[in-house]
């Protein structure tokens, strides 16, 4: 039997626009709330800009702290959007349909944020375009001939960020153009108008939706290489460094990949328990697609941790005296050793102990309980690989030192989770969360065959 | 004007038996390259400038203890681990064998001083401050640098600079290491250790300190480094960075009695 | 999609096939016990090359004996090369069981067939337990820079004894052949009881052994499928694992200073690789040549190829990975372990290796019509296969003439090394002895999985959608 029902498609219009058409109390509270969190961050960070790095805990052997923790942690969410949309789009998933809005979205705004990470870590923020010349909008410095270092991971990164940034934007649009004409016919003034703009004169006509479908499968299937390379990238900078013992392994660029698709499917399936509850949208995004999710997670998790030992396994292997000082450092010190205990508890053995069964995949608490442990686990995860391998970096125990955060770091941390979601409310006040024209497709779609007594849910394929 | 001079490769010899501690090279790198003081706090903070600083380590136990000083600076690299990661080419080399830093690139990634093995550079964390009094002692052939920027030692390149100008422009003659050798161009840590165990001069001038061990390193690489006739090794030789700082064994005549471990 | 639809299905009769019921248990049996001459020659060919090799190990035991690993490298190879596709080979079925991709249904038994070659690995494997060098260095000199008194090894100091991880492995690999024994044998019970009431005599008898005791309850077959997902959860891991330590105790801990923690992944993913290519070969010539046209489809090969592209693809990445984090250090190990495997001794060998596991294949496989068609993916097929065993000729020959493993790195490059005859006949023999099993197995156990097809037709039908034929899809829970 399917489960759900099939929706007419005047009430998945109604339902799905309520967050655009009608505005809760609730809404602007939480909207000030995270508007005053996020220019509390900025104050801090101007704070610093104007007295210097001081204020944060960084220091002689410890370079690189919360910031870029916190960088690669955004980065690593925002490979759920193309995770969910992309992949599953061509491995012809039918329970992506729900998902994939809110996570191209996530992707977007999860980018945004990391971008401004780095600029934010570095000592002078405003001497940025000699570092930027390799974005389209800046111009070359040509009349000093002065160019960017191609040979340094961070003038990869941005390049790679950048351009990921630029498609998962059009990934989104594309996915919009539909909806948007619906909206555009449903709203007046200047909102009509804008949505008629952005709508590009969408009639759904036959060849419109064969463009908007072959536009769709293109660019799943172009963004896919970028995907890969962004955490690629993301992991070189900490791989290419060979004076870091426990960075400079050969893994890291799909250990990193794959850590961070599991902290961004993790992040959306929270994402969507949360709109489910906020928007009673349960006949969108029911048990079913919270399942599978959940099953896809537990395999994504198996392979993130398979990686992970291996790191750990090969971190080992040389017998090195300066890396087994870090790797002691890491394990068997306090009060890094908690934090790896937590690390590994949080990122696999809890949440996959809580996806292992049908009922507790289906119980909207435990998988949310499981999705923000994944994502605290991700994110020391990325501090305990940063921090102390710089903590005790090469054989020179004269300079040995560790880390903590400064009061500015941590407010800049908040400030960064505070604008995700101040950003993804606000896309939820102008622009559906749930594509429409993907769930109508998919309940077109669905039907059932009988086989002797039983009837089983089957869909229509076009290979 | 400039008709012949010679391609400079300074280099570097630490004579680790020569050395007592005494930290007046640190003293004296501090007020030749404008280094803020270092207070308490920034030493407290782990965030104190030491171009060159003597790291202290402990052999044996005590009461069998002996203390080992080795004095550490920027490396100078030839396969620099710091270069190729500056997004912005901040850092690079020169060819004078110099890694040299240009503070107006500098954007402050702080990528470099996580990839320099020997942690020889430092970040200005907050803004540099001297006390009032101390601000005309500002040597005005340095850059002062302003907050955000990393900077680590440059073998002193002014005063290199310095001695070429005066051979070439002043004097008008051609620059090579007789001429050289009458004008200062050690570096300030070279001329004020007080027991020479710092030597500086071209790795190629016969009549130099330093041609003899960089020959001996060069010929012997780290794999054969039993071969070496004389007690020259370079630090972390393994990692293939080839530093133009090569330092010379500690020479022990009464070393501490077998079993005791090396402690740090 | 919906507004996308024609007035006809855009897709050839031959893309999904569903065979009636009725016909496929006696089709299937009759093409498993009929031994048509080209099977009879390919049966002596393999046979006769098993023999040679049998010729060459014994010459090559007699004249260089199991004291040194060196004169071993292109045994070890050939061992890498078998063990990791036809380790790798019967997870296909269970993998693609789980995910519940209908497309798999021809491809199950051809998988799971190669569940026999356990017992050859384990034979092949045998010999190499002598050859592995002892942990402990035997000649340290005390105080000596560059030498390690423990060689690297991924058990560290485990106080397992001198030659205990080769008592591992053989373990290891001991138990994935009893695993995927039973994977196989819980997979063709029900096609062996079937084919149990057709058979006569000999065949008669073993599939009474083996399937008497199967009617087909309710309760019989979702103990059945259980197993089949829980064993195969088990093989998958076990697999991972072994590819891990014979990759890592047979090549990586040989030469001195790789410290690589990708290589056992792209190991794995080099016989994930091989082992879908191998097995769209087979498909392909069991349906051109085997009498199966009406049970291949050739949506197999759309989908599998799919997945062979994505494989190929995560393959070069992995490869791409290694290469940059070492390159990009230049560390003097890393840079001669470089020149040692990708560049300079093996580095033909590499170029080739990367142009047949990656290349070649990529660009038969970026075509759509190339993907749709039987042949194209057969061929991508035997590239990569060429390219696995190019990939373990390369890492184990290499590993096991690189010198002193008790040195702390690779201080220079050494040359290559390359094979005599005994070596040659050692690599035919084995790639025979395989191939030789595999043959005489399909004439017992049927090379379709019966009952599989006969559930997939049951799930899916060509059904009327607007104006356009389509294909129906059923998901059971």
């Amino acid at each position: 039997m399917q489960e759900g029902r099939v929706l007419p498609a005047r009430e998945i219009n109604r339902d799905l626009l309520r967050s655009i058409l009608t505005t809760p109390n609730w809404y602007w509270v939480t909207v000030a709330i995270m508007a005053i969190i996020v220019l509390g961050a900025m104050s801090a960070a101007g704070m610093m800009i104007n007295k210097g790095m001081g204020l944060t805990g960084l220091n002689r052997p410890v370079m690189w702290g919360f910031f870029i923790v916190n960088f690669v942690f955004w980065i690593g969410i925002s490979h759920a959007g193309v995770m969910l949309s992309a992949i599953l789009r061509l491995s012809k998933a039918e329970w992506r349909r729900p998902a994939t809005r809110a996570a191209e979205v996530l992707t977007v705004f999860s980018l945004m944020t990391a971008v401004m990470m780095p600029l934010i870590h570095t000592g002078r923020p405003w001497r940025l375009v000699y570092w930027v010349y390799t974005l389209p909008f800046v111009p070359y410095d040509f009349a000093r001939g002065i160019w960017p270092n191609v040979r340094s991971p961070l003038v990869w990164d941005p390049s790679a960020i950048f351009t990921y940034l630029t498609s998962s934007i059009l990934f989104v649009m594309v996915a919009l153009i539909p909806d948007m004409a619906v909206l555009r016919d449903r709203t007046t003034g200047i909102r009509h108008q804008a949505y008629a703009l952005m709508a590009m004169g969408w009639q759904g006509t036959p060849r419109q939706w064969k463009l908007q479908i072959i536009a769709g499968i293109l660019l799943s299937a172009l963004i896919l290489p970028v995907f890969v390379s962004v955490h690629s990238i993301v992991s070189w900078d900490f791989g290419m460094a060979v004076s870091v013992k426990s960075w400079h392994s050969t893994i890291f660029a799909p250990y990193l990949v794959v850590g961070a698709v599991h902290s961004g499917v993790s992040a959306v399936v929270f994402v969507m328990i949360l709109l489910r509850w906020i928007y009673g949208w349960e006949n969108y995004i029911r048990h079913e697609h919270i399942d599978a999710l959940g099953r896809l997670l537990i395999v994504v998790a198996t392979g993130w941790f398979y990686f992970f030992v291996m790191e750990v396994i090969f971190g080992f292997y040389g017998r090195e005296a300066d890396e087994i000082a870090v790797r002691n450092f890491q394990f068997t010190q306090p009060p890094w050793n908690l934090w790896f205990i937590f690390f590994t508890g949080l990122t696999y053995f809890l949440p996959v102990s809580l996806w292992l069964f049908k009922w507790t995949r289906r119980n909207l608490w435990i998988m949310s309980i499981a999705c923000i442990s994944v994502n605290i686990g991700m994110w020391l995860e990325r501090f305990l690989i940063i921090v102390p391998g710089l903590a005790q970096k090469q054989m020179f125990t004269f300079d040995w030192y560790t880390y903590a955060p400064s009061a500015v770091e941590i407010t800049i941390i908040g400030g960064t989770f505070a604008m995700v979601t101040l950003l993804m409310l606000l896309f939820s006040k102008v622009l559906p969360l749930i594509p429409l024209y993907d769930i109508k497709e998919g309940d077109i779609l669905k039907t059932e065959i009988k086989i002797g007594r039983a009837t089983v849910p089957a869909t229509f394929r076009e290979d | 004007m400039v008709t012949q001079r010679v391609d400079h490769k300074w280099g570097m010899v630490v004579d680790l038996d020569r050395c007592t501690g005494c930290q007046a090279c640190v003293v004296a790198c501090q007020s030749e390259n404008n280094l803020p003081i270092n207070t308490k706090d920034l030493f407290l903070q782990r965030r104190a400038y030491e171009w060159i600083r003597i790291e202290r380590y402990w052999e044996g136990e005590f009461p069998d203890v002996k203390a080992r000083f080795i004095p550490i600076l920027c490396q100078h690299c030839e396969n620099a681990p710091c270069e190729p990661v500056c997004p912005v080419f901040a850092t690079y080399h020169n060819d004078e064998g110099l890694n040299v830093q240009i503070y107006n690139r500098c954007v402050g990634t702080r990528y470099c001083a996580n990839n320099c093995p020997y942690q020889v550079r430092f970040f200005n964390y907050w803004e540099p401050v001297w006390p009032e009094r101390l601000r005309n002692h500002l040597n005005p052939d340095v850059t002062v640098r302003s907050r955000g920027i990393m900077e680590k030692c440059s073998f002193c390149v002014q005063r290199i600079r310095r001695a070429e100008v005066t051979v070439e422009r002043r004097e008008r003659s051609n620059l090579d290491y007789a001429t050289m050798k009458k004008r200062n161009f050690l570096p300030a840590c070279v001329s004020a250790c007080p027991t020479n165990a710092l030597n500086f001069a071209d790795q190629a001038d016969v009549s130099g300190p330093v041609k003899e061990y960089f020959d001996d390193v060069n010929e012997h690489p780290h794999g054969e480094a039993h071969d070496r006739k004389t007690r020259g090794y370079r630090l972390l030789e393994e990692m293939g960075t080839k530093p133009n700082v090569i330092y010379l064994k500690k020479v022990d005549p009464f070393p501490l009695r077998k079993g005791v471990s090396h402690g740090s | 999609m919906a507004a996308n639809s024609h007035s006809e299905s855009h897709y050839g009769p031959e893309m999904w096939v569903f065979p009636v019921a009725s016909q496929v248990t006696r089709e299937v049996s009759e093409r498993t016990s009929a031994i048509p001459m080209a099977f009879g020659i390919g049966l002596g060919v393999s046979g006769l090359l098993l023999g040679l090799g049998i010729i060459g190990f014994v010459i090559r035991a007699m004249s260089d004996g199991f004291g040194a690993h060196g004169p071993w490298g292109y045994y070890a190879a050939i061992f890498s090369f078998i063990f990791m596709v036809t380790g790798a080979a019967p997870l296909a079925a269970s993998i693609f069981r789980v995910t519940k991709s209908h497309w798999r249904r021809p491809l199950t038994r051809v998988s799971e067939l190669f569940s026999l070659i356990g017992i050859f690995n384990i034979l092949l494997f045998i010999p190499l337990m002598f050859v592995l060098p002892a942990f402990r260095n035997p000649n340290l000199v005390p105080l000596a820079e560059n030498e390690l008194d423990l060689r690297r090894t991924i058990w560290f100091e485990v106080p397992i004894g001198a030659t205990a991880p080769q008592w591992l492995d053989l373990l290891g690999i001991a138990c994935l052949a009893l695993c995927a024994l039973v994977l196989l044998w819980l997979s063709a019970v029900p096609d062996m009881a079937q084919a149990r009431l057709q058979a006569t005599g000999f065949r008669r008898r073993f599939y009474g052994v083996l399937a008497g005791h199967w009617h087909g309850t309710k309760s019989q077959w979702i103990n059945q499928k259980a197993g089949l997902a829980l064993l195969g959860a088990f093989y998958f891991m076990l697999l991972v694992f072994m590819q891990f330590t014979i990759s890592s105790d047979y090549a990586q801990s040989l030469i001195p200073g790789w410290k690589d923690s990708i290589f056992p992944v792209i190991y794995t993913l080099t016989g994930f690789q091989s082992s879908l290519g191998l097995m769209l070969v087979i498909l392909f010539v069991l349906r051109r040549w085997g009498g199966y046209k009406g049970y291949i489809g050739i949506s197999l090969f759309w989908s599998a190829s799919k997945i062979l592209l994505g494989l190929t693809l995560l393959w070069v990445y992995h490869m791409f990975s290694f290469g940059i984090t070492y390159w990009y250090g230049r560390l003097e190990v890393e840079q001669n372990i470089l020149k040692y495997l990708l560049f300079q001794s093996y580095g033909w060998l590499f170029l080739a290796n990367l142009i047949f596991s990656f290349f070649l294949p990529f660009l038969t496989l970026l075509w759509n019509p190339v993907r749709r068609s039987d042949w194209g993916p057969a061929l991508a097929g035997a590239f990569v296969l060429i390219g696995a065993f190019l990939f373990s000729w390369r890492i184990f020959v290499g590993a096991f003439n690189a010198g002193d493993v008790y040195n702390i790195g690779l201080e220079h490059v050494p040359a290559f090394a390359g094979p005599d005859l005994w070596d040659v006949l050692i690599v035919l023999g084995g790639l025979g002895g395989a191939v030789f099993i595999y043959l005489l197995g399909s004439r017992l156990i049927p090379t379709m999985c019966a009952w599989e097809i006969k559930e997939g037709a049951m799930y899916q039908h060509m059904g009327t959608f607007m104006r356009g034929r389509y294909l129906v899809l059923a998901k059971p829970e």
